[in-house]
């Protein structure tokens, strides 16, 4: 803790600025559900609209879900599929990597952390732009297949970092222990390191589930026609013009990812984003 | 020798994530330097780079290192100011830590999404504000300037939380007792931070420059959805993007490509020099 000489009396104007401050974070979120939830005369129709509407509606939701149920269940079911199989991919790739990385000699294992690190300074764009040509040979432009291998690349350096993390603050002793106990490398590494870093490779899917529902670059270039729902609120939003679809499929999409956030905000830490470059 | 077994076999783990970011990351963007050389027949040109220049001039070069500039800036005066303020004990600080976060959970295209109802020129939240002061309201994305603006405070809402997180994690590695010593020594608030905080937290800051910076270059779905109509070196290249003849855009790519590396590498400059110092 940066503790200056501490006063009680300061704790007050700390409070007061931490109150303002988390009004101004809360008001963009409150916008979204207020124009959800309130009838289109008092937000988006209203020339002024007021923070505090006064009459509310389901129609809103009801309307967007109803009107156009078959392309947000397909987008929807396409996010969801994307998303798990990053976040699966991340957890498998992550753990054995991280558990190698803490394995090799320092010189190796710090070689092989900056080239992943250097693989995160390429824009996603440099790369979809070549791989969209490369997927519509394969078969895989479009698909959420396609989609995943390629969001992967966004998530798998943060995921090493995070199970390094993990991994590293394990003692040692116990894997020890059980390779005197006769335990082989893969037998030690399954039922003895396994279990203890479920917390950090359940936050990494986790984390990495979240990154791919929210990703729009890859998502709006390697899959347009059938997209995800980012992509589908980008055409509301932008394409057509529908504010109030878009507002209430932003709804849809962020009520995970809150949750998500919340139960996460232990491991999402400084030091994880920055492990990558202090080692 | 057993030991040198269980090298091997760390090293064939780390293997299938070490050849899938190169097979999907360093190849592809190899294949867009090298694209952007070339014509569809494969043979050398640079008609590509004269092709993007005439059609859209500087602009979108300007334009990027604008924006990167500014939400940078911003991002970084409320990062220090939020880092500050949770490094410091109080009644409900976690409370508060998890609102701050909030933002960070929330996709871009939402807070796109948001911003544009909030500063959208019929109907819009900002304008309700203007006219409670007595303006009349303004066109937000019309212009460069306000549109400017408006995606800074996006992109900040949103990303502010991952600056305030990594110097938060920086200022806990600051002994206590430099600060105390100063009080001692009657250094005041501002030369603290100028002389203890800054120079102790320069890793840090070159980690949180590194991660926003390159996030910034490629600001991509905010501008898309029509917050920021001028062109940035990322939209321009979308708006290139063809599957069939992809080589402009691929010119358009590798000069986004190149402005990062070289945006990389003055902040691993500038970590290893104050590394020294520190």
């Amino acid at each position: 803790m940066v503790s200056e000489y501490n006063n009680p009396g300061s704790h007050k104007y700390f409070f007061i600025i931490a109150l303002v401050f988390s009004i101004i974070v809360l008001i963009p979120m409150y916008v979204l559900v207020i124009i959800a939830f309130a009838v289109p005369s008092q937000t988006i129709a209203a020339y002024y609209p007021s923070l505090i509407p006064t009459k509310f509606t389901l129609s809103n939701l009801m309307h967007a879900f109803s009107g156009y149920s078959s392309i947000l269940e397909a987008a929807f079911i396409k996010s969801l599929i994307t998303a798990t199989i990053v976040g699966a991919l991340a957890a498998f790739l992550g753990f054995h990597a991280s558990y190698g990385l803490s394995k090799l000699p320092v010189r190796l294992s710090s070689l092989i952390i900056s080239v992943l690190f250097f693989s995160t300074m390429i824009p996603s764009l440099t790369i979809a732009i070549p791989i969209s040509v490369s997927f519509l040979k394969a078969g895989l432009y479009d698909s959420a297949l396609g989609l995943a291998l390629a969001q992967e690349l966004v998530v798998l350096p943060m995921t090493i970092f995070m199970i390094t993390g993990t991994l590293q603050s394990l003692p040692k002793q116990i894997e020890l222990q059980a390779r005197v106990d006769g335990a082989g490398f893969f037998q030690s590494l399954y039922s003895v390191i396994f279990p203890l870093a479920l917390p950090g490779v359940l936050a990494a899917f986790l984390l990495s589930w979240m990154m791919s529902w929210d990703e729009f670059t890859f998502a709006i270039i390697l899959s347009p026609v059938h997209p995800t729902l980012p992509i589908l609120i980008y055409l509301d939003s932008t394409a057509r013009g529908n504010i109030l679809y878009a507002s209430a499929f932003s709804l849809i999409v962020t009520i995970p990812v809150i949750l998500i956030t919340m139960a996460l905000s232990k491991f999402i830490k400084g030091n994880y984003m920055a492990s990558g470059l202090t080692g | 020798m057993k030991w040198a077994k269980d090298e091997l076999t760390a090293f064939l783990l780390i293997l299938p994530a070490l050849l899938y970011v190169v097979i999907l990351a360093f190849i592809p963007a190899l294949e867009s330097v090298y694209g952007s050389f070339t014509n569809i027949h494969s043979n050398f040109t640079l008609y590509n780079y004269s092709f993007v220049l005439n059609l859209y001039g500087y602009s979108p070069i300007v334009n990027t290192f604008i924006v990167t500039a500014s939400a940078l800036g911003f991002q970084f005066l409320i990062g220090f100011v939020v880092a500050s303020l949770l490094s410091k004990q109080f009644k409900g600080r976690t409370v508060f830590s998890a609102i701050f976060l909030l933002p960070f959970g929330v996709a871009t295209i939402v807070t796109a999404v948001i911003f544009h109802d909030i500063f959208s020129s019929y109907g819009g939240y900002a304008n309700t504000l203007v006219r409670a002061f007595g303006g009349s309201a303004l066109d937000w994305t019309g212009s460069f300037s306000t549109s400017l603006l408006v995606v800074v405070l996006a992109d900040s809402w949103k990303n502010a939380p991952i600056v305030s997180l990594i110097l938060l994690a920086g200022m806990t590695t600051i002994p206590p007792d430099l600060y105390s010593q100063a009080m001692v020594d009657g250094a005041g608030t501002l030369r603290r931070f100028f002389h203890i905080t800054l120079p102790n937290l320069a890793p840090f800051i070159a980690i949180a420059l590194m991660v926003r910076g390159i996030s910034e270059f490629n600001i991509f779905a905010i501008a898309k959805a029509g917050l920021f109509p001028s062109p940035l070196l990322t939209t321009m290249t979308y708006s290139l993007f063809d599957i069939v003849n992809p080589h402009p855009s691929y010119a358009g790519a590798t000069i986004l490509l190149g402005f990062i590396m070289i945006f990389a590498f003055f902040i691993m400059l500038y970590r290893d020099r104050s590394a020294k110092v520190a």
